[in-house]
């Protein structure tokens, strides 16, 4: 290795990688320097608690470990071999405890606490100090999620740095100075951000606490069970800890390439709606009576009548939601089974990207980024936020193409920007073309999923450029592997009938959607395989009750075109879909396994090159890319355009529907997530805004077409003119075009 | 006001090739503009006018000893009570400005007047005991000169 | 007073110069003239022959430090020229007065030092504490912004707010950015990447101050003031127990005895001198027979086993009880830790809570024993040298004044029974610990390992 550097620690030589940090190249040789503030994601090392004090041959003074980088023959000694260095580090130990409360028997830390262990390890068995401890009110709420206790907290500062540094949301504080320093957020305000939740996994300590998890278990009597998050298209890499089989929390497992380590709020704690009240956990059957609860063979025997009568005009709508096995299950049920070849999903779903695929940690080592449509990133993809964060924190430019854009652009303008990024003589797009470490995003609806930007990426000469990539972000966490798995089930056409005799709606994605309601309001039929109560109630004839994807064994495929394999945390109060789906598919002569390994294989051979599951692993590979491929070319370019002219009054503005980051039914269940939930509010640009005499926090009259509705008015200084932005909860049923009054 | 004080924070920001750096300047105004505090409502205006949050613009003001998070009197007294000055005589000045002012250190007036403190080293030494008095330094003072400080206080 | 010839504050004759016109008269701005001719590299070469040394405490050579600055073509990121006017450490008041009398002199010093690394952008941290001094260098400024005199360099004088942790270099910087005043560790060194992650230089008022005449004069002829390894004149800040305190010019090497018996009058109200800290609150103190022997300067101090620090001399008579002097020196480290490293945030406390246990005779041998091993906990395993002076400093009173300890706990009092100048001293501190957890416990808690 010529741009190796050889260092001696204890005694013990060991070459590593040229800039490699102290403690990881210990940690290369087996030794161990201890560690509480030092945590590379964070940046750079700081040097703070002084834990990782060693010797280093030719300076006189003890070293932090964790600030020095291996040096070619450098000799460290840490307390392993060198008594000043023991005693340091003891001397550290003795330090944090002066003040530290015995707390370990009602601590949730125990058990799994860095301080224990190091303590044990390095630190003092005895106190020498008899003053009185400081003392603080405890535990305090940081928010209804996190839970602080000051007299625990060591001051390492790991979650003021994630707070500032990585998060970038400058909630969570110090205040004070020296001895009297606090961990706070600003008065009473709780730290409301989209990923505040990582500051537990970070405390060494049992100061930041997750209340959900408060008291619920202890290290040694759970278990974990690893898996990926399936609320979002990111497939962030998580482990489950269960206990007596009931998931008690969900904590980060470090997919370096996809998550970095961190995880995002909506993935960590809705977990609860595992629980919820209105989960339906058995078949429902209307009757003349409403909906009622009938046992599995009677609401199989009754799908199957369903499914039999209506066959030839059976419409499917999925769900982006659903795993890979689950929707070739369906696929061999209502394909090959009946013949039914029509499915709709909400989104259009491409294999073009497949050329500029790459890690979304590309984006964190980007130069360049350009994003283009009309949704924040955190509230498609969080996980991309904070790589978009690192990117710029390194020095990269981002510039976002949108209503809220950097370069503003009208609301449905992301093809647009494409196209002109892609003319010869775009300025932003001349860098693209010659930059090494450019990325394209695109978050918005539409996009062709990710035809529109493969086409763009293309043109802009990113093909065999591995720093750069192309990412579309979706808006359900699998649609790519939904479709195509859908798609494998069989060959046949759509057919489009009409009218529809039987509509199944596979998932709460779907049944949450308004246009495959307008469909189930066309149909004769409906049967629905849902989670909730509540979602189904009204229109469906046949309701069997789904799982969560934290109940699910199966593959999916992220934004990144990676393949992940899901892993079981716990069995469902329901049974899994594959069993039922094959119970029902054997009656219609179409052999589907109840086992999604078994569906996998079966899938793999089809679309995956004969992948085995064992080779996902915990940590996927994402493949290498593809030629490229053009894709389908958009439908007449003057669609959207059209859309944007029809009924343009003048003094209404474009109404702009997005999804926050925490609505939908499984955050709407969870009751320490309400505080995050979206404001009753609707944005205004500044000049809107200021034309209409309406200030921020006024009650305002938002009209269109027969319906209103009342919210409160926030000034965007952000946002494009002519444009209203709401949640799509709080629109109701408004129209694109919309007059905003003062009430 | 509040105007102003935005408009005044941009000039201040301009003054810094990274505009961060305006934080302590502002927070000195807000501050002057809050009767010789910083209520959450101060902190939320430095914030608005930095492009920061409110939590970020308390941990810097709480850092430091001249800013308050807390009410404080109209007039400020300040003995210094640092080792040169405590030889010569700063205790005697700070337990004469206690009988004088009813209150003791730390505290303030219940007309609201005047807020007392011992602080740290003013870099007076040679001049001890040295009073800060609405930032004003005060040299040499001993305790008969208690009376005619609090005099010039007013009210 | 003394004859010395002053340099700093010459053609001030006890005054201070506030009017441009009038610092021109007695020899103003031929520093600059001069500097304006000079190319960098030979302003360099003569802070080098002066062997001029930081003046702020760490006295680490100047035109060394300048060295260190890349210059533009190696490092294309804009250079600063950062001024520490931060003055804190107990004892210390020169810089306030050379800002008070010499301002012109200072902001010429700024100008050519920021030609000396080529700097185009000059930031003055002045501590908000010392509001009329920066009002007199926001004047002089304004008079040499009219006067056309900047030559393109922008000074902007940057108010502190209350920290002593700021005068520490990288904490200043911190601050300066617009965050809490925490140090770095170091490297990288400001030279390379310190305000702004830019190639800046950091230096002391007196030291910036004192470019001016050496400019002058020449850096050669600067070199023989003084004695061999501390050259020049020094301000010092003279304190405490004397009759005459004050800054005082003098050329380094003068005699400690004859600062405070000569040019400081002596000991007041028939007092005897007890013991004398010759640098500022963070460097040991000496004994007053110590006292009697060095000089001022680096050499003999350090050999004493203290250091010239700040060149900040407080005296103490024999009213001044030494285990009350350990509680409130301790106080202030404790106050002023910016909390960010463990073995200073927690240590200086419990330092300050040892030494208050003492004083108040309910101390121990153990105590005594206990205070020495944290303060040897604290000394070396600090992120500043914050943590490691309020162990130095204790360390040294009870090195020096063990019997005085000693007394207090074996006659389970304070031995001058209420009538040492410190008795009953309140610090910050103090008020602020009335605030937290009251209980003390008698019995230490064992847990078996």
């Amino acid at each position: 290795m010529s741009d190796g550097v050889k260092v001696t620690i204890d005694d013990r030589e060991i070459e590593v990688a040229k800039g490699t940090g102290l403690v990881e190249t210990a940690e290369a040789a087996g030794i161990e320097i201890p560690v509480f503030c030092y945590e590379p994601r964070l940046g750079p090392a700081v040097g703070a608690c002084r834990m990782c004090l060693v010797e280093v041959e030719g300076l006189p003074k003890l070293q932090a470990g964790c600030t020095l980088t291996a040096q070619d023959g450098m000799v460290v000694r840490t307390a392993a071999t060198s008594k000043r260095a023991a005693e340091g580090q003891h001397g550290t130990l003795e330090f944090i405890l002066v003040n530290h409360p015995l707390d370990c028997p009602v601590c949730d830390k125990g058990g799994e606490c860095p301080l224990q262990d190091l303590t044990f390890r390095y630190g003092p068995g005895s106190t020498r100090m008899t003053f009185a401890k400081m003392t603080f009110d405890k535990p305090i709420p940081v928010s209804p999620l996190i839970a602080l206790d000051r007299e625990r907290c060591i001051l390492c500062y790991r979650c003021t740095r994630f707070s500032s540094d990585v998060a970038e949301d400058d909630q969570l504080i110090a205040r004070n100075r020296g001895a009297y320093s606090e961990i706070a957020t600003f008065g009473e305000d709780p730290y409301r951000a989209p990923f505040s939740g990582n500051v537990i996994e970070l405390c060494p300590v049992g100061a930041l606490t997750s209340t959900q998890y408060r008291f619920e278990a202890r290290p040694w009597e759970i278990q974990d069970v690893p898996t990926v998050c399936g609320l979002c298209p990111a497939g962030c890499n998580i482990r489950a800890t269960t206990r007596e089989g009931a998931v008690k929390r969900v904590q980060s497992r470090n997919h370096p390439e996809i998550d970095g380590g961190w995880l995002c709020d909506k993935g960590r704690f809705t977990y609860p709606h595992l629980r919820a009240e209105d989960r339906v956990g058995e078949p429902l059957q209307r009757g003349p009576l409403g909906l009622e609860p009938v046992a599995w063979d009677a609401a199989l025997d009754r799908a199957e009548e369903l499914l039999r009568g209506a066959r030839g005009t059976i419409v499917t709508a999925l769900s982006g939601s659903e795993t890979n096995e689950i929707a070739y299950g369906l696929g061999v049920l209502l394909r090959r089974g009946l013949g039914a070849h029509s499915a709709v999903l909400d989104e259009s779903t491409s294999a073009a990207l497949d050329a500029f695929r790459a890690p979304l940690s590309t984006i964190g080592d980007a130069e360049l980024v350009v994003i283009v449509g009309d949704d924040d990133v955190v509230d498609r993809a969080p996980a991309v936020d904070l790589w978009l964060r690192k990117a710029r924190r390194g020095g990269a430019e981002i510039v976002t193409v949108g209503a809220r854009g950097s370069v503003p652009a009208p609301v449905g303008g992301a093809a647009d920007a494409l196209r002109e990024l892609t003319d010869p003589a775009h300025d932003l797009g001349k860098r693209l073309r010659t930059s090494e470490r450019a990325v394209l995003v695109w978050s918005g609806p539409g996009g062709g999923g990710g035809a529109r930007l493969a086409e763009a990426a293309h043109k802009l000469g990113f093909d065999g450029k591995p720093g750069c990539a192309a990412f579309h972000l979706p808006a359900t966490p699998n649609p790519r592997g939904v479709s195509e798995a859908w798609a494998a089930a069989a060959d046949g056409d759509e057919s489009d009938p009409e009218p529809i005799g039987l509509l199944v709606v596979s998932g709460d994605e779907a049944a949450g959607s308004p246009d495959v309601r307008a469909l189930a309001e066309q149909a004769e039929a409906v049967i629905a395989i849902t989670m909730f109560h509540s979602l189904a109630v009204g229109w469906a004839d046949l309701v069997l009750p789904a799982t969560a994807s934290l109940e699910r064994e199966g593959t999916s495929m992220n934004l990144e075109g990676r393949l992940q394999r899901l892993r079981r945390t716990v069995i469902s109060p329901v049974p899994d879909e594959l069993a039922w789906l094959s119970k029902l598919a054997a009656r219609f002569d179409a052999e589907l396994s109840p086992h999604a390994a078994v569906v996998f294989e079966e899938l793999s051979e089809r679309i995956y090159g004969g992948l085995r599951l064992e080779q996902l692993g915990e940590h996927a590979a994402l493949p290498a890319r593809a030629a490229y491929v053009a894709p389908e070319p958009s439908r007449a370019p003057g669609a959207e355009a059209a859309q944007r002219a029809e009924g343009h009054f003048v003094g209404t503005l474009r109404l702009l529907r997005y999804t926050p980051l925490f609505s939908g039914h499984q955050v709407e269940r969870v009751a320490e997530l309400q505080f995050q939930r979206p404001e009753e509010e609707i944005a205004l640009s500044s000049g809107d805004a200021g034309r209409r005499g309406i200030s921020t926090g006024d009650v305002v009259t938002v009209r269109s077409n027969g319906t209103s509705v009342e919210l409160r008015a926030r000034v965007d200084r952000k946002l494009v003119e002519g444009v209203a932005r709401v949640a799509d909860e709080h629109a109701a049923d408004l129209h694109a075009e919309v007059e905003v009054v003062k009430a | 006001m509040s105007q102003t004080f935005y408009d005044e924070v941009q000039e201040m920001r301009a003054r810094y090739p990274d505009p961060l750096s305006a934080v302590l300047p502002a927070l000195q105004l807000a501050q002057d503009r809050h009767d010789g505090w910083l209520p959450e409502a101060a902190l939320r205006e430095v914030a608005e006018a930095l492009d920061l949050t409110p939590a970020y613009c308390l941990s810097i003001a709480s850092f430091y000893d001249m800013f308050h998070t807390e009410p404080v009197g109209r007039h400020s007294v300040e003995v210094c009570t640092n080792v040169s000055c405590a030889v010569s005589g700063a205790q005697q000045v700070l337990e004469a400005l206690e009988r004088e002012l009813g209150i003791g250190v730390g505290e303030t007036t219940e007309d609201g007047n005047v807020t007392l403190r011992a602080v740290e080293c003013l870099g007076g030494c040679g001049w001890a005991t040295v009073v800060a008095v609405d930032n004003r330094h005060h040299l040499h003072v001993a305790a008969r000169d208690v009376p005619r400080i609090v005099k010039e206080l007013g009210e | 007073m003394s004859s010395a010839p002053e340099v700093v504050f010459a053609g001030t004759d006890g005054g201070a110069i506030t009017d441009l016109a009038a610092y021109e008269a007695v020899g103003g701005l031929t520093a600059l003239r001069r500097a304006r001719e000079m190319t960098p590299e030979q302003i360099i070469a003569e802070l080098d022959a002066s062997s001029l040394r930081g003046r702020g405490g760490a006295f680490f050579p100047t035109g060394r430090k300048w060295s260190f600055v890349p210059k533009p073509d190696q490092n294309p990121r804009p250079h600063y020229l950062v001024v520490n006017a931060d003055e804190s450490e107990p004892g210390t008041f020169k810089d306030r007065e050379i800002m008070l009398r010499v301002p012109f002199r200072f902001l010429e010093g700024c100008l050519i030092a920021a030609r000396g690394i080529e700097s185009q952008h000059v930031f003055v941290y002045i501590r908000g504490e010392y509001e009329h001094e920066w009002e007199i260098l926001v004047s002089a400024l304004e008079q040499l912004r009219e006067a056309k005199l900047l030559g393109g360099v922008t000074i902007v004088l940057h108010r502190g707010a209350g920290a002593y942790i700021c005068g520490e270099e990288t904490a200043l910087l911190e601050s300066l950015e617009g965050r809490r005043g925490q140090p770095r560790t170091k490297p990288p060194f400001p030279a390379i990447a310190g305000l702004y992650a830019s190639p800046t230089a950091v230096n002391n008022v007196e030291s910036i101050t004192t470019v001016t005449p050496i400019i002058e004069m020449g850096g050669a002829e600067y070199a023989k003031l003084g004695v061999e390894d501390s050259t020049g004149t020094r301000v010092f800040s003279l304190s405490g127990n004397v009759v005459r305190p004050g800054n005082y010019e003098l050329p380094h090497g003068y005699p400690l005895r004859d600062l405070i018996h000569e040019v400081g009058g002596g000991i007041a109200d028939g007092r005897t001198l007890k013991a004398v800290i010759p640098g500022g609150s963070s460097t040991p103190i000496l004994t007053a027979s110590e006292a009697e022997k060095v000089t001022l300067d680096f050499d003999s101090l350090s050999k004493a086993g203290s250091a010239i620090g700040s060149a900040a001399v407080i005296v103490l008579d024999d009213r001044c009880c030494m285990v009350q002097l350990g509680v409130r020196v301790s106080q202030f480290y404790e106050h002023e830790s910016c909390g960010k490293c463990t073995p200073c945030r927690v240590g200086t406390r419990w330092l300050t809570h040892i030494l208050q246990k003492i004083e108040s005779g309910r101390g121990t041998h153990a105590d005594l024993d206990l205070l020495l091993d944290v303060g040897d906990r604290i000394n070396g395993t600090c992120l500043c040298p914050l943590g490691d002076s309020d162990a130095i400093a204790v360390a040294s009173y009870v090195a020096k004044f063990r019997e005085e300890f000693l007394q207090h706990i074996e006659e389970a009092s304070c031995p001058f029974h209420g009538a040492s100048s410190l008795d009953g001293i309140v610090a910050p501190t103090d008020v602020h610990e009335a605030h937290v957890g009251p209980h003390e416990i008698h019995r230490p808690l064992e847990v078996v390992a």
